[in-house]
């Protein structure tokens, strides 16, 4: 894991380097990597006026450690002026008139906006392939998904496009591309990152977090976007101050949920039993635990996501956002065909499913009884939490599937998501790193996930990985900007 | 699920399906609503008392209720039809 962010800074700091060569540099590596149909938007014009007044910054000694430094967003995050279409066609030609409070928060630290990333469409899938400009392909091998639904910004960062980039991951969505892909991807607890101006898929689940080549970047980009913010009620501040990463583990109680590793891939399993084997000679204790509800956060996250999903997506009208279809007879005409026209299969199903769970006769039956389960999810974890620090658990049951894979076995692919979702449902930071590979050169990612706002203990366990290099993941070929 | 059920699903969802394909998505929808449905066997007695997620969100920090500037609808209707201040959709009634 290289820490990208802290050298970019160190260089343009002493001169060797400008924001406005940098970002001309990362522009170079992106129109190379075009193939990887990473980006769905390019902001290149932008990007230049954005890295000369961060150039003015710097030599006016006005610069934080962001300044000038390249990132990208998924196409879900609103950007005042930039065309924004959470990859659907429902939103083609949507320029947002106002910008998400990360994205605000970013342009004042002076950071160089390249594009927005690919994506599931509305973050709905694990594959990036039903995003409406066709699937973005894994770096690390192009006849594989980046996984998803932030696929585009996995492989902006694993393919060295972008120094950092935001996702969002509502039941796995930053973590599991990151495993996919070998990078770093950090889920925040809910409520410590802004939400305003994502656009929603459930908005119970969705939080937004970094995708990074290192944990210490990390930290780095999760300090400059998290705290309260009035326009988004379920934000909190929950500590100041800069994230410190003490990657200390003495005396550390690592907690083993057999759950997750029943049946598990031999391949991903042995690659977290070295990490935890690397833990435990430093002086870290294991815990054995049990969370015998964990093969129920499966059908609890697809019911409460897409029940809030066929709410949230209800705004899409054809009259206040993106498309319209053509010869409507009247309005409901109108709102139906703009649906069906622009929706893609996958979306219509999430939203059916939603409406089916909402409906009466059988919200007591589905929605209602997810909601208990829910409840009971989150106090086992705070029960779990009460025993052990964090937890080490698996991102994914497999490493990137075949492109192709998820359109023939949806159901599988769904249960795919076991290990990622249980994490949203109870509100935890998690951080999703690279601890091994298989034998064929395929990236392994586990989780280190911690209690609610625990986040800062989260970042500085994973990082003990990559300060004693524990396991270091070969770079994709390209090299970079850097 | 019935072939019916898609499409009182899809109109309720305010999405157009013909019966070919209400026929054709049946048996995605039931295997995904039986697997929904799992929940049913992991749950038992009554959920009369439970508390449903928007009661577990705790609003207790409520910012001032103070008037702010609009967003300005020029920039929004940037976006679609509109005029004079107005979305705009073609006359019905005549």
């Amino acid at each position: 894991m290289r820490a990208l962010i802290e050298k970019a800074a160190g260089m343009l700091r002493r001169g060797e380097i400008s924001s406005v060569e940098l970002t001309k540099a990362y522009i170079e590596e992106i129109k190379k990597g075009r193939a990887y149909n990473a980006y769905v938007f390019e902001t290149f014009d932008t990007a230049l006026e954005a890295a000369r007044e961060a150039d003015r910054r710097i030599a006016a000694g006005d610069a934080g450690i962001l300044c000038g430094i390249p990132f990208a967003l998924k196409d879900n995050i609103c950007t005042d002026g930039v065309e924004t279409t959470c990859c659907s066609k429902i939103l083609s030609g949507f320029r947002p008139y106002y910008s998400a409070t990360v994205y605000e928060k970013l342009l004042s630290c002076g950071a160089v906006l390249l594009g927005k990333t690919n994506m599931d469409e509305f973050a709905m899938g694990s594959t990036s392939e039903t995003s409406c400009h066709g699937a973005p392909l894994n770096p690390r091998d192009t006849g594989r998904v980046t996984g998803g639904s932030s696929g585009g910004s996995a492989a902006a960062v694993a393919a060295h496009l972008a120094a950092f980039a935001l996702g969002s991951d509502t039941g796995g969505s930053v973590r599991q591309p990151a495993a996919f892909c070998g990078t770093v991807g950090f889920k925040p607890s809910y409520g410590a990152v802004s939400r305003y101006g994502l656009i929603a898929y459930a908005s119970s689940l969705d939080q937004i977090g970094p995708l990074t080549s290192s944990v210490s970047d990390a930290a780095i980009v999760f300090d400059a976007i998290r705290g309260k913010d009035s326009r988004d009620l379920t934000s909190k501040d929950i500590f100041f101050g800069k994230t410190n990463l003490t990657g200390d583990v003495r005396g550390l109680r690592i907690g083993y949920v057999k759950e997750y590793f029943d049946g598990l891939d031999p391949e991903i399993s042995g690659a977290i039993d070295t990490a935890i084997k690397a833990y435990v000679k430093a002086g870290a204790e294991v815990v054995k635990l049990s969370v015998p509800e964990l093969p129920a956060t499966l059908p609890v996250y697809y019911i409460i996501a897409c029940a809030e999903a066929s709410s949230n997506l209800g705004r899409y009208d054809g009259i206040r956002y993106g498309a319209r279809c053509k010869n409507y007879t009247d309005v409901d005409d109108l709102i139906t065909r703009t649906r069906s026209e622009g929706f893609g299969k996958e979306v219509q199903k999430r939203i059916m499913l939603g409406t089916y769970v909402l409906s009466s006769g059988y919200y007591d039956a589905y929605y209602k009884k997810a909601c208990e389960m829910r409840s009971r999810i989150r106090t086992r974890f705070d029960s779990v939490f009460s025993s052990c620090d964090v937890l080490f658990a698996p991102v994914a049951p497999s490493c990137a599937f075949p492109l192709g894979y998820a359109a023939k076995n949806a159901m599988d692919t769904y249960k795919s998501d076991l290990y990622t979702v249980p994490v949203n449902i109870a509100g935890l930071p998690s951080v999703s790193l690279p601890c091994g590979a298989t034998k064929d050169g395929l990236p392994i990612g586990m989780q280190i996930i911690g209690n609610r706002f625990d986040d800062e203990r989260v970042l500085s366990v994973a990082y003990y990985m990559e300060r004693e290099h524990v396991f270091d993941l070969e770079e994709v070929e390209g090299g970079g900007a850097l | 699920m019935t072939k019916d059920d898609v499409k009182t699903l899809a109109r309720l969802s305010r999405l157009a399906f013909t019966d070919e394909e209400c026929e054709a998505f049946l048996p995605e929808m039931d295997e995904i609503v039986a697997f929904a449905g799992t929940v049913n066997s992991e749950i038992e007695g009554d959920t009369s008392t439970v508390r449903l997620s928007s009661d577990e969100m705790k609003f207790d920090d409520l910012r001032e209720d103070e008037i702010l500037p609009s967003l300005p609808s020029d920039k929004i209707l940037s976006n679609v039809e509109g005029d004079d201040g107005y979305f705009t959709v073609k006359r019905f009634i005549k």
